[in-house]
C-alpha cells in the first residue's frame, strides 16, 4: 500500500494495470511496438474437465490472434465451485467468466444481487444460435442478453449403461439392452444369479442424493409423471402414483439381491469405476458416462453399450426437461467485458459443437453436430434416444421470470427426493408412500410461504404461474405458446 | 531493555502490598510489560474467539443465504426451528453417543496395551509403541479415503478376511448400512487415536516407582492383583485429565465423517459439524443464520453438559472426603 | 533434561533383559496382532498407489501389483500440484506452530507470575470459552477473515489455525511458569535484566518440556487440520493443503483413485520420517500435557 492511496485499497488487478501501462509507455519508445497494448488476462473457471481441452484450444486460438490475451483457465469439482464463486464475489476476486455450477440460487436472483453484466455482443451473439435459445428469465434479464446455453435441453440423465459381456448372462439382447422395468429387474436378476456372489446386476450411486432424485424423478416420467410439478394444475406431483411406482421398481432390484452391495457408499464417479471393473452389469448414468470411459477408463470401451431409460411395459410416456439455461456468465467485476465476450462468441460456433460432442460430454446445442463428430456409437445412440423421447416442457420462469424469486426464497426440504430414495435402500425409510406426501406437502408449503414472502415486496406472481392449461405433453413447449399478457 | 528494575519485574508475593498503595493509573503504567505480554493473545483471541462467539448469536438471528450483503433480521425463529428440527438432535445424538462409546473404549484399550508395554522386560516395547503411534500422524482426509477401501464389502480386506476365515458368511456392508456405519467411523476413530492417548497412559504408568512392583512381587502378588490394587489407585488423579484430553479429541470428528461417511447413509453419521458444514456450506442455498443458531445452541448445550459434569464430580470429591 | 523437567519416557536402552516367560511371550502375540491391524492400511495405501486404476478394485487381499504403474507418482507430484500443497502444509504447520508457541509462552508466563488489573477477567474469559467447538466459530472467522481479505491466503488459514483457541497450551504453559522458583529471577532482577530479558533468557528455555508439549499438539493439530484450509482454498485450490489437496483428484465425473493413493503415500513419508527421527520428542511431548 502507497502511503498516499487514501482509500487503501489499490488491488491486485489495478497495480497490474498500471504496470502494464507504464511498461506500455516504455515500449512506444521502443521499437517493439506490439507491446503497446495492455496485457490482459481473463480469468476463466468452469466444472468441464471432460471439455478442458477442448476449451483449452480455443483459449489458445484466441491468444494467437489476441497475443495481449491470456486466459487463465481453472477447471473445478462442481461441489466446490459454488462455494468459491460465492466467497469470489463477496471479496471482489470473481472470475470474468465462469459457470454457476454449485450454486442454489437461480440466475434471476444472482442478476438482481449484482452478479452479472451483459454482454456486449449480445445481439450478435443470438444471431448465432438457433432461435428460441435465448429467453428471460434464463438467459436474458430485463430484456438484455447476459448468457446463452451451449448445450441441448433434450438429455436425460437415467440412460441405461450395461456390460455387453455381462448381458450375454440374460435373455436380454447383449446388444440393445433391456427396454422395460420388467426386462431389465430380469436382467439384473440373471447376472446376479449366474455370478455366484461374484456379479450384481445392477450398481446405483446411492450415496449422491441429488443424482438418485434426478433417476426416480425420470423413471417417474417413464410410468407418466408429469414431472415434479404438474403443469395442468401447478401442483406439486411427488405423492402421485407414478413416483411411487418408481420407487417400488428400483426397490425390487435390491430385494432380489441385484443390487451391488458397496452402492450406498458410492458416489456416481465411484460407482462408474466400479462398474467399469466387470463386476456389476447396468449403471444409470447420462451421456457423459462414455466420455468418462473413453479417457480414463479405456480398458472397458469395448464392453459398453447403452439403453434408453426403462420404462413399464406397454408405455411410451415422454421426459419433459425446462429449458436450458446459460453456460457462462459475465461477471460484473470483470474490468473486460469485451474481450470476454468476444471470447465468448468461439462457443457458438459449430466447430465447437462437433468439438463438444467429441468429447462426449452433455450433448451440444446443435444435436445434428454429433453426426459430424467422431464419438462413440453409444453416445450416438444416445443422442438418438434423446431426439425420440425428449420434450420441452414449459417453465413458470419463462412466463413470469418472478417466479425464480419465489423459487430462491424456497429453503431446503430435508428429507429430500433423493434423500427419502437413500433412507429406502437402508431402510431407514420403512414408508415411502408417507415419506413421499411428507415431502410433496412441505414442498407446497413451502412455496406458498416464498410466494407469500415475495408478494409482500410487491412482485406480481401466484400458482398460477405454474399452470399451463394449452399444455401438450406429447409437444414441445415453445415460446409462441405461453399465455401472453402477463 | 527500557524497562527499569523497580518498575515491573517483582515477584507475586511482593506486590500485593505495594499494588494497593498505588494508583490505578500508576499501576497500569508500571504493569505496561504485562499488558504487552498480554497483547498478542488478547488482539488474536479477541478477534478469532470471542468476537466469533459474540457475532454468531447475532448470524444466528438472521435469514441469510450468504448470497446478500445482509441478512434479514428475523428474531428467534432459527432457534425455534432448530429445536424442532429432528435432524439437528439426531446430528447431536450422534455427537454424544461417538464419544460416550468411544471414550471409555479407547481409555481401557489404551491402558492395556500400555501397561503391556510398559513392562521392561517386554521385548520390541518401542517397535510396537511406534506402529501403534503412526496412524497419529496420518492426515485424517487420506484415513477416511483409504478406510473406504478396506471397509468395502465388494472386495475390500476387511470383508474377504472376516469371509476366508468363516467368521461371516455374507459381506458386511459396514459404512453402507445406517446400522453400522457409526460404529465402523468409531472403530477406525479408536485406531487413529491410539496412540496419543497409551501415550498418555505410558507417561502416567512412568511415574510410578518400580519399587513397588518389586514389593509386591516379593509378596507374591499375581498381575492382575498388581494392577488393581498398585496401578489403578496410583493412576487415578491421571485419569481424569487423560479422560477430558480424550474426550475434547471425540468431538472433533468433522474430516474423518466427512471423507468417510459424508454423514450418511440417510444421516445415519450427520455429527453436528456435519450439520452444520451441509446447512451453511453444502446447501444449495447456505442458510447461515440457521446453521449459526445450531452451533450455539450445540455450543451451550455442551457448556451445560460439562458444567453438570463438574459439579458433579466436585460433588462426588466432597461426598467422599466427608464420608 | 532441565531443572524441573518431567521424566522423560524411558528409552529402550539400558533396560533389563528380555523376558519371554509364558504370559510376556501369549502378549507379544497380541501386540503383533495389534500392530499388524494397525500397519495394514498404510501396506494396503502404499500398494494401492502401484496398481492401475481398475486393479485396485479387484485385486482382494493381493498387496502386489500386477504392473507396477510408477506413473501414479509423476501424475500426482505434476498434475496434481502436490509439490505445491506439501510446501503451503509445511508452510501453514510451521507458522502455526510458532505463532501458537509465542503467544501462548507470553500469555502463560504473566499469568503464573504477576497479579495485574484484569488478570481474573482474562482467566475468566479463558474458562468460558474453552470448550467451544470449531464448527461454532467457523462461518464468523471466514466473514472476518474476508473483511481483513485474508480469505485466499496462507495467512489467512495460519492466523485462523493459531489466533483463536488453544487455551490448553496457554494453561499448560502457566501451570509451568508458577512452579518456577522465585529465586533464580531475584538474581537475575539484581543483575539488573529486564522484564523482556528474564523472560527471554531465562524462563523461555526452562519451560523447554512444555514447548516441546504445545508443538507437537500443535503441529498435530494443524498438519491434520481439515476444516479451516478447506473453506479457506474454495476459491483458490493451488493454496490447498496437502489434507485438503486430496480433493483435487475428484473431477466432475472421475475420480483418479490410484493417482490419489500416490499422493498420500507422497504426503505421508515426510511425517513419517519426521516422526521415526524425533520419536522421543513427540512421545515426551504428548505425555507432558499429562504430567504438567
Amino acid at each position: 500500500m502507497t502511503p498516499n492511496s487514501t482509500r487503501g485499497t489499490i488491488s491486485r488487478r489495478t497495480l497490474a494495470k498500471a504496470v502494464g501501462a507504464a511498461v506500455g509507455t516504455l515500449a512506444l519508445t521502443h521499437p517493439l511496438g506490439t507491446l503497446a497494448q495492455d496485457k490482459v488476462t481473463i480469468h476463466w473457471w468452469d466444472q468441464f474437465l471432460p471439455i478442458a481441452p477442448l476449451e483449452k484450444k480455443l483459449f489458445a486460438q484466441f491468444h494467437d490472434k489476441n497475443p495481449n490475451v491470456t486466459v487463465e483457465y481453472k477447471v473445478y469439482n462442481p461441489n466446490e465451485m459454488g462455494q468459491a464463486l460465492q466467497l469470489a464475489h463477496k471479496s471482489n476476486q470473481a472470475p470474468d467468466v465462469s459457470t454457476l455450477a454449485g450454486i442454489g440460487l437461480p440466475a434471476r436472483k444472482l442478476y438482481e444481487e449484482g452478479w452479472f453484466q451483459k454482454l456486449t455482443n449480445g445481439v450478435q451473439i443470438d444471431k448465432s444460435l438457433p432461435a428460441g435459445s435465448l429467453l428471460e428469465g434464463f438467459t436474458n434479464f430485463d430484456g438484455d442478453i447476459y448468457s446463452f446455453p451451449t448445450f441441448s435441453f433434450r438429455q436425460y440423465t437415467t440412460l441405461n449403461w450395461f456390460n455387453k459381456d455381462l448381458m450375454k448372462l440374460t435373455d436380454s439382447d447383449p446388444e440393445t439392452g433391456p427396454k422395460t422395468w420388467e426386462e431389465m429387474r430380469a436382467a439384473a436378476k440373471a447376472i446376479t444369479d449366474k455370478g455366484n456372489g461374484r456379479l450384481f446386476g445392477w450398481i446405483f450411486d446411492l450415496n449422491f442424493t441429488d443424482r438418485i432424485a434426478v433417476h426416480l424423478d425420470e423413471l417417474a416420467q417413464t410410468a407418466g409423471a408429469p414431472g415434479g410439478i404438474d403443469p395442468k394444475s401447478g401442483e406439486y406431483a411427488y405423492a402421485t402414483d407414478p413416483y411411487a411406482q418408481a420407487m417400488e421398481f428400483l426397490l425390487s432390484m435390491q430385494k432380489d439381491g441385484s443390487l451391488f452391495p458397496a452402492s450406498s457408499t458410492l458416489d456416481a464417479r465411484a460407482a462408474r469405476t466400479r462398474w467399469a471393473t466387470g463386476t456389476s452389469g447396468m449403471f444409470f448414468d447420462g451421456p457423459w458416462n462414455i466420455g468418462v470411459v473413453q479417457s480414463d477408463l479405456k480398458e472397458f470401451i469395448d464392453k459398453v453399450g447403452v439403453a434408453p431409460v426403462p420404462r413399464p411395459q406397454g408405455t411410451s410416456n415422454l421426459i419433459h426437461v425446462g429449458p436450458q439455461g446459460g453456460t457462462f456468465w459475465l461477471s460484473a467485476q470483470s474490468k473486460h467485458p469485451e474481450i470476454a465476450s468476444d471470447i465468448l462468441t468461439l462457443f457458438t460456433t459449430s466447430d465447437y459443437y462437433v468439438g463438444l460432442a467429441e468429447q462426449m460430454d452433455q450433448p451440444p446445442l446443435d444435436l445434428d453436430a454429433v453426426d459430424k463428430a467422431n464419438v462413440h456409437p453409444t453416445y450416438k445412440q444416445a443422442v438418438g434416444f434423446y431426439k425420440n423421447e425428449v420434450r420441452l416442457g414449459p417453465s413458470a420462469v419463462v412466463r413470469n421470470p418472478a417466479v425464480s424469486l419465489v423459487n430462491a426464497e424456497m429453503k431446503d426440504i430435508h428429507p429430500n427426493l433423493g434423500e427419502i430414495t437413500q433412507g429406502v435402500f437402508s431402510g431407514d425409510v420403512k414408508d415411502y408412500q408417507a415419506a413421499l406426501k411428507t415431502y410433496n406437502d412441505a414442498m407446497t408449503a413451502e412455496r406458498d410461504r416464498a410466494l407469500k414472502v415475495v408478494q409482500s415486496k410487491g412482485q406480481r406472481v401466484s400458482q398460477g404461474d405454474w399452470v399451463f392449461a394449452n399444455w401438450d405433453p406429447a409437444k414441445d413447449y415453445t415460446t409462441e405458446m405461453y399465455p401472453k399478457g402477463q | 531493555m527500557a524497562t527499569t528494575p523497580e518498575s515491573t519485574s517483582v515477584p507475586l508475593a511482593a506486590r500485593g502490598r505495594r499494588g494497593a498503595r498505588q494508583g490505578v493509573l500508576a499501576r497500569l503504567w508500571a504493569d505496561r510489560w504485562i499488558y504487552l505480554f498480554l497483547l498478542p493473545t488478547a488482539v488474536l483471541y479477541s478477534l478469532y474467539t470471542i468476537w466469533p462467539i459474540g457475532v454468531s448469536w447475532w448470524y444466528s438471528l438472521l435469514d441469510w443465504n450468504g448470497f446478500d450483503q445482509h441478512g434479514t433480521y428475523i428474531g428467534l425463529a432459527n432457534y425455534r426451528e432448530v429445536l424442532q428440527d429432528p435432524f439437528f438432535w439426531h446430528a447431536f445424538e450422534h455427537t454424544f453417543v461417538f464419544a460416550l462409546i468411544s471414550v471409555p473404549v479407547r481409555l481401557v484399550l489404551t491402558l492395556i496395551v500400555a501397561v503391556m508395554l510398559n513392562n521392561p522386560r517386554m521385548p520390541w516395547a518401542s517397535l510396537f509403541r511406534t506402529a501403534l503411534f503412526v496412524p497419529v500422524v496420518t492426515t485424517t482426509a487420506i484415513i477416511g479415503i483409504v478406510m473406504q477401501f478396506v471397509f468395502d464389502p465388494a472386495g475390500g480386506p476387511v470383508n474377504l478376511f472376516l469371509l476366508k476365515f468363516g467368521l461371516i458368511d455374507r459381506p458386511i456392508n459396514f459404512l453402507g448400512d445406517s446400522s453400522t456405519a457409526l460404529y465402523t467411523v468409531m472403530v477406525v476413530h479408536v485406531w487413529k487415536w491410539f496412540g496419543v492417548t497409551m501415550i498418555y497412559w505410558l507417561a502416567a504408568l512412568q511415574t510410578i516407582s518400580t519399587e513397588y512392583y518389586e514389593a509386591a512381587r516379593v509378596d507374591g502378588a499375581n498381575a492382575v492383583r498388581v494392577f488393581r490394587d498398585i496401578t489403578v489407585p496410583l493412576l487415578k488423579p491421571f485419569a481424569i485429565i487423560i479422560g477430558v484430553l480424550t474426550f475434547i479429541d471425540t468431538l472433533k470428528i468433522f474430516d474423518l465423517m466427512l471423507t468417510m461417511t459424508g454423514g450418511g447413509p440417510y444421516f445415519s453419521t450427520e455429527v453436528i459439524d456435519i450439520f452444520i458444514y451441509r446447512e451453511a456450506f453444502a446447501a444449495t442455498i447456505p442458510r447461515l443464520g440457521y446453521a449459526s443458531a445450531a452451533a450455539v445452541t450445540f455450543g451451550m448445550l455442551t457448556i451445560v453438559i460439562a458444567v453438570v459434569q463438574l459439579l458433579a464430580a466436585r460433588y462426588a470429591q466432597r461426598a467422599r472426603r466427608t464420608s | 533434561m532441565k531443572q524441573g523437567a518431567a521424566p522423560s519416557i524411558r528409552s529402550p536402552r539400558g533396560r533389563r533383559r528380555w523376558s519371554w516367560s509364558p504370559g510376556i511371550a501369549l502378549q507379544v502375540v497380541l501386540l503383533v496382532a495389534l500392530s499388524a491391524i494397525w500397519i495394514y492400511p498404510f501396506l494396503w495405501l502404499v500398494s494401492a498407489s502401484l496398481k492401475g486404476s481398475l486393479e485396485l478394485f479387484v485385486s482382494g487381499l493381493d498387496l502386489v501389483p500386477k504392473h507396477w504403474e510408477w506413473s501414479n507418482y509423476s501424475r500426482a507430484w505434476n498434475d496434481a500440484g502436490f509439490s505445491r500443497y506439501m510446501v503451503n502444509s509445511i508452510i501453514t504447520t510451521a507458522a502455526t506452530v510458532l505463532i501458537v508457541i509465542v503467544r501462548c509462552a507470553l500469555t502463560g508466563y504473566v499469568l503464573a507470575r504477576y497479579s495485574f488489573i484484569g488478570k481474573r477477567f482474562v482467566l475468566g474469559v479463558f474458562l468460558v470459552t474453552i470448550f467451544v467447538p470449531e464448527g461454532y466459530t467457523i462461518i464468523a472467522v471466514m466473514e472476518l477473515s474476508r473483511q481483513l481479505h485474508l480469505l485466499n491466503s496462507l495467512l489467512g488459514i495460519t492466523l485462523a489455525l493459531s489466533a483463536g483457541g488453544h487455551v490448553a497450551a496457554i494453561l499448560l504453559y502457566t501451570g509451568y511458569f508458577a512452579r518456577i522458583p522465585r529465586e533464580l529471577e531475584e538474581a537475575a532482577v539484581l543483575d539488573g535484566a529486564g522484564f523482556f530479558e528474564i523472560f527471554r533468557s531465562i524462563m523461555m528455555p526452562l519451560a523447554g518440556p512444555v514447548t516441546a508439549t504445545v508443538a507437537v499438539l500443535t503441529f498435530l493439530g494443524a498438519w491434520n487440520a481439515f476444516f479451516v484450509p478447506l473453506v479457506f482454498t474454495f476459491s483458490k485450490p493451488e493454496l490447498r493443503t496437502l489434507a485438503v489437496g486430496m480433493l483435487a483428484f475428484q473431477g466432475e465425473h472421475s475420480t483418479d483413485w490410484s493417482g490419489m493413493a500416490a499422493a498420500a503415500t507422497l504426503s505421508l513419508i515426510p511425517v513419517v520420517l519426521l516422526f521415526m527421527f524425533l520419536q522421543r520428542y513427540f512421545m515426551e511431548g504428548i505425555a507432558g500435557a499429562v504430567k504438567a
